[in-house]
């Protein structure tokens, strides 16, 4: 039985490290884009299209967060591979925060009227 | 035959089977038969794994738009936020579920704090989307967004999904 434990690790050391190799291969190579990545829609009745974009400080603080926490997440797990580690309480509340943060502007941001005006 | 690499894979596991079934001779027939399935199993999902890994890394299956999402003007947007996040949660928890199972060689307990987690970005994604279509449709119902009928004059470059 002990092999078969070992094939088991091996394939899925292959598939799961596959797949991370093949998406980073292809973020770095730009074949997946990331362009507009912290660029936001916003509400433009001056535009034809009724949007335009613009730089949006949600979306930073949701892409510098969501790395921080990523980033925390797998440091506690290299340093004890034996379980998952738990998050603190107050981190998932940070990453909630920083969502609805995200999500309110963008609300502010392509909503007309008294949902929009609401988070002004 | 549309997918051969699929029929080939599952001929190859059951192959596998009547192999591992002939060279385990010592064991009792029960062991026999749960080595056969298990052998059989993991390489059948192996090579299905395998089959998609190359196809993606060959470029059969596109994966370019992986994280690109209409925009609110309904064109052909950028890299969204929600999505991206979603991916990187996936491959960290991804990551360490495998590291774990790999040092422990049994399944581990997977934190309520953890699923929080994933379903906080879940949850992100999702909002985000509706938030997008009702802005859609108050466009597309002339309510407000200006001269919104005109689209695709020459506008703005729009940014990305959600």
């Amino acid at each position: 039985m002990h092999s078969l434990v070992k094939a088991a690790a091996i394939a899925g050391f292959v598939l799961f490290g596959g797949f991370f190799c093949v998406v980073t291969w292809k973020l770095l190579t730009g074949e997946i884009s990331l362009s507009y990545l912290l660029d936001g829609d916003v509400r433009d009745s001056g535009s034809s299209t009724g949007f335009t974009t613009d730089a949006s400080a949600g979306r930073t603080q949701t892409l510098l967060v969501t790395i921080s926490v990523a980033g925390y997440y797998l440091l506690q797990v290299i340093h004890n591979p034996k379980q998952l580690p738990s998050i603190s309480p107050w981190m998932v509340g940070v990453l909630g925060g920083s969502q609805a943060l995200y999500l309110g502007e963008k609300v502010q941001a392509m909503l007309p009227g008294r949902m929009g005006d609401f988070f002004k | 035959m549309k997918n051969p690499e699929f029929v080939a894979s599952v001929v190859l596991a059951i192959g596998t089977a009547f192999v591992i079934a002939v060279f385990f001779r010592n064991e009792d027939p029960m062991t026999k038969v749960k080595l056969a399935i298990a052998y059989a199993g993991l390489i059948m999902l192996f090579l299905f794994g395998f089959l998609i890994l190359a196809a993606i890394a060959s470029g059969k299956i596109d994966i370019s738009q992986l994280l690109e999402e209409k925009g609110a003007d309904a064109a052909n947007g950028g890299a969204s936020m929600g999505r991206f996040q979603l991916l990187i949660f996936t491959f960290v928890i991804g990551l360490s579920f495998f590291l774990v199972v790999l040092y422990k060689n049994d399944m581990p307990n997977i934190p309520t704090n953890v699923l929080a987690l994933l379903g906080v970005s879940a949850t992100t994604y999702g909002v985000g989307k509706g938030i997008q279509a009702t802005a859609q449709d108050n466009k597309e119902n002339g309510d407000g967004g200006g001269n919104g009928g005109n689209a695709g004059a020459g506008g703005a470059p729009r940014a990305g999904g959600d």
